[in-house]
């Protein structure tokens, strides 16, 4: 216990991180089997409208602030040093010092709840007035806006540590363009964190001044402007889109070119496609207010429209580097493919919602609901799932049960697109996101059942990873360096768990896969 | 499906976006997929495999190129075809033939039809109705007195946001008589599910009678 509060190692410090992250991922699953529950008959009763209001609110406020982000975090934190042959983060006390404060924002967050009126039900975007009214919001959601800011705080932290540790802390022979697609990942994403949190630790502390100490930056009636909260929130909350899936871009990366025994194809177009993304990305908050009317709509469709190029540009490498490989479908290679399955469909949809006048029809109903579950949920979860099966046995020195894992895959894939597919068509029938009932009209009866029962689905396939983590570390075979037999980069030329300092000697590091060449001297070539 | 069968002359505007985008969305769903399939049954690693390595390459400029250039062409295509549409659709355009003002508030509606002293209330339980004329031009003037609402008629394929502190302009000219739902799109606390209205097209001369009565007849 003594080792886990005041260890600074990198690697006991990402297990924390994805640990933290898996408990809150059980609760935001809960949550959201209470949801589909209460939709999945019209006109149902089984939670009022206050506790519907809070489940939503937390649901979505636990999956983006303390579980698909900071998973990342957690990967990160256990991967990168080990990718660029580093023996630790750059600051090792900041970094203990930000997983105790993300720990710590998500407890603030969940005992909200049990505030005097209930916890924070202004969702997940907290929109002002709404969210300043004192009137009907306690203590709950002061206690969500603190939390919010400690998260923020605790990952600006990691966000530092990250830059300042890919860019000075690389080994011997380490070049920049030598360094693996997820780690390149990491950093656009640290990049993007230090531009775009600022801006939501500034807006959750000018919604507290408001709420206590009489400031009116979003109350009309003294000059303020609730306009003004959408474009500082959004301004934060679209590069927080981004934050959430580069990672698992690298994720995604790096499983299709070890499973199909090949390079990564278009490697350069991988990195510049990342920066590409982020730096757009910090240019299109306002699609998220086409409907406003108050923004320069052209603007911002043209520039979301654009992203679309550099997301193309990863699909295009992806396939090329599956291209003429010889693919073998472990789990992590059936969560990647899956991803990109799903991933797709939250693409395309994207790019229609980018169009205001379909966004004046799809904007805040299901049709929207169901595009960012199928990047969030069908994309970053399922390359959550492919990093847990893939680095698992060198993070924790076992494999996950490959047989489990692949009823595991089939049983989420399957649950995701019934539960998300039927969400298209409630939207476009005219279903607004955020209610608690709706009038049983048209198809949403069945449409609304049937996206309940893919809930239940994937609840079970849930259950199912659980008893396979319990299965497999009972049966724990230990593994060799590189477990899969296939590994291309760094973390794989060191012990499943690897020693406290990583390396007890590194490889020559003379291309971006230095253990393949290691492997393979007779192909080994000096690259970049 | 309301795209299907828009009921106002701006959302058959609409709807034209919709089937372009889906129309682009198929072709990119139906060409990657094919690709990705393609791949995933044809570099499958056999049975009999000889564990010997594939190609391997690192990077084809050319076919890196042409993945660059056809989205670019692509989104140009697409961003022509929105801003045709949106223009369209945002232009406001002289002398509506009825002009209603819609007033969102935490849970419901009021629609008032100035000139006219008509003013029509709901609650939650029991919706208002917005009576609209048949083929003419109404202007919506839409404010919030409380929280960000929107004010969203399925059948029209439009919604607009009512925020406090501004009142929104927009116009409707239905094509088609009958009821349809309206509801509040952006959630607004405790009944915000609750928060609905009923758009009732009848013909102009029902229209006109009703105004003349003060909204008392029955349409």
């Amino acid at each position: 216990m003594k080792m886990w509060l005041t260890s600074t190692n990198h690697k006991q410090i990402g297990l924390m991180y994805i640990s933290t992250t898996f408990f809150f991922f059980i609760l935001a699953g809960i949550l959201s089997l209470l949801i589909r529950l209460q939709l999945a008959q019209p006109d149902q009763n089984i939670l009022t409208p206050h506790e519907y209001n809070q489940i939503f609110t937390l649901h979505g406020t636990a999956m983006i602030f303390l579980v698909i982000a900071p998973f990342a975090f957690g990967l990160g934190n256990f991967l990168v040093p080990l990718q660029i042959g580093a023996h630790d983060m750059a600051f090792p006390r900041l970094n203990l010092l930000g997983v105790f404060l993300f720990i710590f924002s998500g407890i603030i967050i969940f005992l909200g709840v049990f505030a005097e009126g209930g916890g924070a039900f202004a969702g997940w975007t907290a929109y002002a007035p709404l969210s300043t009214m004192i009137v009907g919001t306690g203590a709950g959601q002061d206690l969500w806006l603190l939390g919010i800011l400690v998260n923020s705080v605790a990952t600006i932290m990691v966000a530092i540590n990250f830059v300042v540790t890919i860019l000075l802390y690389r080994a011997p022979g380490m070049t920049m363009w030598r360094m693996p697609i997820f780690t390149w990942e990491i950093l656009a994403t640290a990049l993007l964190i230090l531009m775009a949190f600022p801006s939501l630790a500034c807006v959750v502390c000018e919604l507290l001044l408001e709420r206590h100490y009489g400031a009116q930056f979003f109350n009309p009636a003294h000059g303020g402007d609730p306009i003004l909260y959408q474009h500082l929130f959004w301004f934060f909350g679209h590069p927080e889109v981004y934050v959430m899936i580069l990672p698992y871009f690298g994720v995604v990366t790096e499983v299709l070119a070890v499973f199909s025994r090949k390079p990564v194809f278009g490697y350069v177009g991988l990195v510049l496609s990342a920066f590409a993304i982020a730096g757009l990305s910090m240019g299109v908050w306002a699609h998220h207010m086409f409907t406003t009317g108050a923004v320069a709509n052209g603007f911002f469709s043209g520039m979301s429209f654009l992203i679309a190029v550099p997301t193309g540009v990863k699909f295009w490498n992806w396939i090329g580097t599956m291209w003429k490989g010889k693919l073998e479908f472990t789990t992590p290679m059936l969560f990647a493919v899956g991803f990109l399955f799903n991933f797709l469909i939250g693409g395309i949809t994207g790019v229609m919602v980018a169009s205001p006048p379909i966004d004046y029809h799809a904007e805040d109903s299901y049709f929207l609901v169901a595009h960012f579950h199928y990047t969030l949920g069908g994309g970053a979860l399922f390359a959550v799932f492919a990093a847990i099966y893939y680095w698992g046995p060198k993070m924790f020195g076992f494999k996950l049960n490959e047989t489990m894992g692949k009823a595991n895959f089939w049983l989420m894939f399957i649950g995701f697109n019934i539960t998300f597919i039927p969400q298209f068509f409630a939207g476009i029938e005219g279903m607004p996101r955020r209610v608690f009932t709706y009038a049983p009209t048209g198809d949403l009866g069945w449409l609304n059942a049937v996206s309940s029962i893919g809930a239940g689905i994937m609840a079970i396939s849930a259950v199912g990873f659980v008893l396979n983590v319990i299965v497999s570390k009972l049966a724990q075979e230990p593994v060799g360096d590189d477990p899969w037999g296939a590994g291309q980069t760094l973390e794989w030329a060191t012990s499943s768990p690897p020693p406290e300092f990583n390396f007890h000697a590194l490889p020559p590091i003379r291309s971006e896969r230095p253990v393949f060449d290691m492997r393979h001297p007779e192909l080994a070539e000096e690259r970049h | 499906m309301p795209i299907l069968n828009p009921a106002s002359v701006q959302g058959m505007d609409l709807r034209g976006d919709w089937y372009i985008f889906f129309g682009a969305a198929m072709f990119v769903a139906v060409f990657v997929y094919a690709l990705i399939l393609y791949s995933v049954f044809k570099w499958r690693k056999r049975r009999d495999d000889d564990g010997s390595l594939p190609p391997q390459f690192h990077k084809n400029p050319p076919i890196e190129i042409t993945g660059v250039v056809i989205p670019i062409i692509m989104v140009i295509g697409l961003f022509y075809v929105t801003y045709l549409r949106e223009g369209v659709v945002d232009f406001l355009k002289p002398s509506p033939y009825a002009t209603v003002d819609v007033a969102a508030y935490r849970w419901a509606w009021q629609f008032r039809y100035p000139g006219h002293n008509i003013t029509v209330n709901g609650t939650p339980r029991n919706p208002p109705v917005l009576v609209m004329p048949l083929g003419k031009m109404t202007q919506i003037n839409l404010y919030s007195s409380d929280v960000v609402h929107a004010f969203w008629v399925p059948a029209f394929l439009f919604k607009r946001d009512a925020t406090p502190g501004y009142t929104m302009h927009f116009d409707i000219t239905p094509t088609r008589t009958g009821l349809f739902r309206g509801e509040c799109a952006e959630y607004c606390g405790l009944d915000h599910a609750l928060m609905v209205f009923t758009v009732k097209v009848v013909p102009v001369a029902d229209y006109d009678r009703w105004l003349a009565s003060g909204g008392t007849t029955t349409t």
